[in-house]
């Protein structure tokens, strides 16, 4: 009898997340063993239990997820994964806390094809606001956007410490150029977004970031996108539907598009389950992160 | 490829109860994926996170177990999953803590079958005794008897609590609409006199009604137990009676024990976990859906 695929599930919180679960039986695994209120100490231990109880062609319909919520706890863990690797007993591992890295990877792709198509510009030297930055897909959007060359703010809602505590740890660790910034208010939204060239909106669902006073202030914006599914919509005129709409409450800004949630989502959804696909496809295995996955959501959008 | 059907269940204990995990496989679930500790407050993320990774056609074949222990806390769990939905992203939810609302279900059901067959009534203006009742299957059964038309009283050997628990059923899972009285253990002897129906849910191992309470009591016809582990809560009714007459009762009164019941609650979360794989629709299900099977599932047999 063919052996099982089988999916081992590493969270650091106490459960898994349902959407992770049901992309990962959506890709073809037949079966998701959920690990949870993992350390990252037990990494080493975990993913070597699970190399040596198959045999290496076995190992091969075998793999890891990680999961969670902080997205440096994930990159942590999937670095620990690694060196536990005995080849030729060694599988695949793909990070996506709370499927951040996807979420992020999609967003910024559709934005930098809006931003191509709509404007014939590219991610570098443009000024990108990343609100809800100091959130898990905030800052690995900020991370890529900035790695593309885009002079990145990631922005929190309360402090500007936490942003710039967010940022000094990235940056050290992905080489990226991101700075802080804090938005507490209207007035506060209005003057960092009037010489924005593209808004990154990944703030909690059902929290309105952008409204139309703030959006009248933009002077340059080109490119809003939003990945906010539950109403209302964190950018106010931008439908979750959208893929580079007319942006009709941004009234100082030429040409300006949104990109909404379903979209986006959209394009999330089809890179996690390729990513998830390509592990139980490679003949090598593969370490996942976001950088993986931006690359791969180019190319599908 | 169809999408394989995933159940989440969600639980506030440490763990799953495994029933319901072979209950959900054998009734055609794929994947059974347990989520544990879950507090009230994580509902609305959770349930969030599991609608937005598949179509609307997909997620007709994804659904939401709530398991637990506390009737209340799983029916704000429900109502909460309910309001998490973003239509057309919904998914079908089903709350069944500890099994009280199926088990509730199933010894209704086999109590109404028993008045039907042996005395040709319903449960309507009966006088039903819930003892030990202030437990989550002697409150889903409560609730559920007082909806057919029945005058309910729960009892308990704490007086206010078995109040607050009265007051809760009534008000809460009744939405208002019924009334479930109150009475302390102690005055349980009085309230016999009048007593058509007893229900017993306490604990295991703790009889709650004496031979000489049943024997004396002038208008008893139906006493269920859902303790299957000796000594019977109700003294003469065996675990296996399905409908037997209990020795010594003068109104000639017969007992149901806890395999009886056993049965159509197994038959009764059986159908309901079956339900949302079937429906076309996303459904919201809880111990009055699973009084519907029960009575669907007696109707069967008949």
């Amino acid at each position: 009898m063919p052996k099982r695929s089988i999916l081992h599930m590493f969270d650091p919180m106490p459960n898994n997340s349902p959407f992770d679960i049901n992309m990962a039986l959506d890709a073809g695994f037949d079966v998701l063993m959920p690990y949870s209120n993992v350390k990252l100490e037990n990494i080493h231990n975990l993913t070597q239990d699970i190399i040596f109880s198959r045999s290496p062609s076995g190992v091969k319909k075998t793999a890891i997820f990680i999961g969670g919520r902080d997205m440096g706890m994930a990159i942590d863990m999937l670095q620990a994964c690694k060196p536990a690797m005995v080849p030729p007993f060694q599988v695949s591992v793909f990070a996506d806390p709370s499927g951040a890295y996807t979420t992020a990877a999609a967003l910024v792709a559709c934005v930098e094809k809006a931003l191509r198509e709509h404007h014939g510009k590219e991610l570098k030297g443009c000024k990108a606001l990343v609100f809800g930055g100091t959130g898990p897909v905030g800052i690995a959007t900020g991370v890529i956007a900035s790695l593309q060359g885009a002079d990145t703010v990631l922005i929190d809602h309360l402090s500007v410490d936490s942003a710039n505590d967010a940022v000094k740890q990235y940056n050290r660790r992905f080489s990226s150029q991101m700075t802080g910034g804090v938005a507490r208010s209207d007035d506060e939204k209005a003057a960092l977004i009037a010489d924005a060239d593209i808004v990154f909106c990944t703030a909690k669902a059902g929290i309105r970031v952008l409204n139309a006073a703030v959006l009248a202030h933009a002077k340059q914006l080109k490119v809003a996108g939003d990945v906010n599914a539950v109403p209302p919509p964190g950018i106010e005129g931008v439908g979750v539907n959208d893929f580079a709409v007319p942006l009709v409450h941004a009234t100082q800004s030429v040409n300006a598009v949104g990109v909404g949630a379903l979209a986006i989502g959209n394009v999330k959804y089809q890179l996690q389950h390729e990513l998830l696909k390509l592990m139980l496809e490679t003949e090598t295995p593969l370490f996942l992160d976001f950088r993986e996955a931006f690359s791969k959501a180019r190319t599908l959008v | 490829m169809e999408k394989p059907f995933i159940l989440h269940m969600l639980t506030t204990a440490k763990n799953l109860s495994p029933f319901d995990v072979n209950m959900a496989m054998d009734a055609g679930w794929i994947s059974a994926v347990p989520y544990i500790n879950v507090e009230p407050s994580e509902v609305r993320g959770l349930v969030q996170d599991a609608i937005f990774s598949r179509s609307p056609k997909g997620l007709l074949r994804t659904a939401i177990f709530i398991g637990g222990r506390e009737t209340k806390q799983a029916m704000d769990m429900l109502k909460m999953a309910k309001n998490s939905m973003v239509p057309p992203f919904e998914v079908s939810v089903f709350a069944d803590p500890s099994g009280a609302f199926t088990t509730a279900a199933g010894m209704v059901a086999a109590v109404e079958k028993e008045l039907a067959d042996k005395f040709d009534t319903t449960l309507a203006g009966k006088n039903v005794l819930a003892l030990g009742g202030t437990g989550p299957v002697g409150q889903a059964a409560a609730v559920i008897a007082a909806q057919a038309g029945a005058n309910v009283r729960i009892i308990g050997r704490q007086l206010d609590r078995a109040e607050r628990t009265a007051e809760l059923c009534s008000e809460e899972f009744g939405d208002g609409k019924i009334t479930i009285a109150a009475g302390a253990d102690t005055d349980k002897a009085e309230y016999m006199q009048t007593a058509d129906v007893v229900f017993a849910t306490g604990a295991a191992g703790i009889e709650l009604l004496s031979a000489e309470l049943i024997a004396k009591a002038p208008q008893l016809k139906v006493a269920a137990d859902v303790n299957a582990v000796p000594p019977s809560g109700i003294a003469g009714v065996d675990a296996f009676d399905n409908g037997k007459p209990i020795a010594g009762s003068i109104s000639g009164a017969v007992g149901i024990g806890a395999l009886a019941i056993g049965n159509i609650k197994y038959q009764a979360q059986s159908r309901l976990l079956k339900r949302m794989l079937e429906s076309d629709q996303p459904l919201f299900l809880h111990f009055e859906h699973a009084f519907e099977v029960a009575r669907e599932f007696i109707k069967s047999t008949n």
